[in-house]
């Protein structure tokens, strides 16, 4: 059986596009960390003819669920950040695909198993 | 600006296309010059030179006027703005990710080595300092697609930047994708322009046997550089 000889430039394209994957997922699971965690929840109540909406965040901590109650004022920036870990932990999702793919291309053992299993989830 | 070099509208993927768009713009490419793999595709349309293989980086040589110099329009908000996930990667360069694409920006480095990175606040960014990038946006040509301007190195200078980086590669396969290019490009070589943007250098011993030894690899006569 014929095989193909390897392409010293297009395997070592695979092999710098596997290593950007893990130092992109790297850097941006270092921003998502620095940006709060949690999702925000909104309760609302109703009393007499009026309803209130009361904005909490919602958050893992162990294996306890924490809920913090969130002020009208707090709220937008609060928004934003955690938009900003959203767009982060979808990245890291897509790059984590990749390599996932690279990895069998490249005949690469797994490394540490699901280790930035957490952060993507 | 008179642009005769035009571009097919959807020759670039889609996020590459609205990132080119808006920082074109910004006026980005008034001095600015998108470099890398993507401008391979960009002398296919223009040239008839045919490279498949590209990265996923979407690199730009960034002019940089003056290290104080006042914003002129807030790329790292605009490229945000765009779905783009910017990030901080080694050395501290500040670098943006989105739909599996890495946008970084890169700067002549002038003297040391030591910088780990060079502010541009004329554009909010910060690039990656690198040597003989000034001979990519000295010598560079504009081209228009769906309504904007791109500015790209002329093929001379992207090739005579090719021959010298390439043996400063540490990885074989690197300096490989750089002789490869190479050896597309040389078959579109204009030899007047050539000598133009290789006599405007001043190289030192090291660089002048790099672009020996390059050109030795891929068989390009070195008196078409003006070097022999």
């Amino acid at each position: 059986m014929k095989v193909a000889e390897k392409d010293i430039v297009v395997q070592g394209m695979l092999e710098d596009e596997y290593a950007r994957c893990r130092e992109v997922i790297e850097a941006l699971l270092a921003k998502a960390e620095s940006y709060t965690k949690g999702a925000l929840n909104v309760r609302r109540k109703q009393n007499k003819e009026k309803e209130y909406a009361y904005h909490y965040l919602v958050r893992r901590d162990g294996k306890k669920v924490v809920n913090r109650h969130i002020s009208e004022k707090e709220l937008p920036e609060l928004q934003k950040l955690i938009e900003v870990r959203e767009k982060c932990r979808k990245e890291i999702r897509a790059y984590k695909k990749r390599m996932a793919y690279l990895q069998k291309l490249l005949k690469k053992p797994n490394p540490g198993g699901g280790r930035h299993e957490s952060a993507a989830r | 600006m008179v642009v005769t070099n035009l571009l097919p509208d959807n020759l670039f993927p889609s996020s590459i296309h609205g990132l080119l768009r808006t920082i074109s713009r910004a006026g980005f490419f008034d001095r600015s010059v998108m470099i890398g793999s993507w401008v391979m595709l960009v002398y296919q349309e223009l040239y008839g030179v045919r490279y498949a293989l590209r990265t996923m980086d979407i690199d730009f040589a960034v002019h940089i006027v003056h290290t104080r110099s006042q914003l002129r329009a807030d790329l790292k908000q605009l490229i945000t703005g765009l779905g783009f996930t910017d990030y901080l990667a080694a050395e501290g360069v500040q670098k943006f990710t989105g739909d599996g694409y890495e946008v970084e920006f890169i700067g002549q480095r002038s003297g040391g080595r030591n910088k780990g990175f060079l502010s541009v606040p004329e554009w909010n960014v910060t690039a990656i300092p690198l040597p003989f990038i000034n001979i990519l946006m000295d010598f560079s040509d504009v081209a228009e697609l769906d309504g904007f301007t791109i500015r790209f190195p002329v093929p001379e200078a992207y090739f005579l930047h090719k021959l010298i980086i390439a043996r400063k590669r540490q990885s074989g396969a690197k300096r490989g994708k750089d002789l490869e290019q190479c050896t597309v490009i040389m078959q579109v070589i204009n030899d007047e322009r050539m000598l133009q943007v290789a006599q405007a250098q001043r190289f030192g011993k090291e660089t002048r046997r790099h672009i020996a030894a390059s050109c030795d690899a891929i068989g390009f006569p070195l008196h078409r550089i003006g070097l022999s």
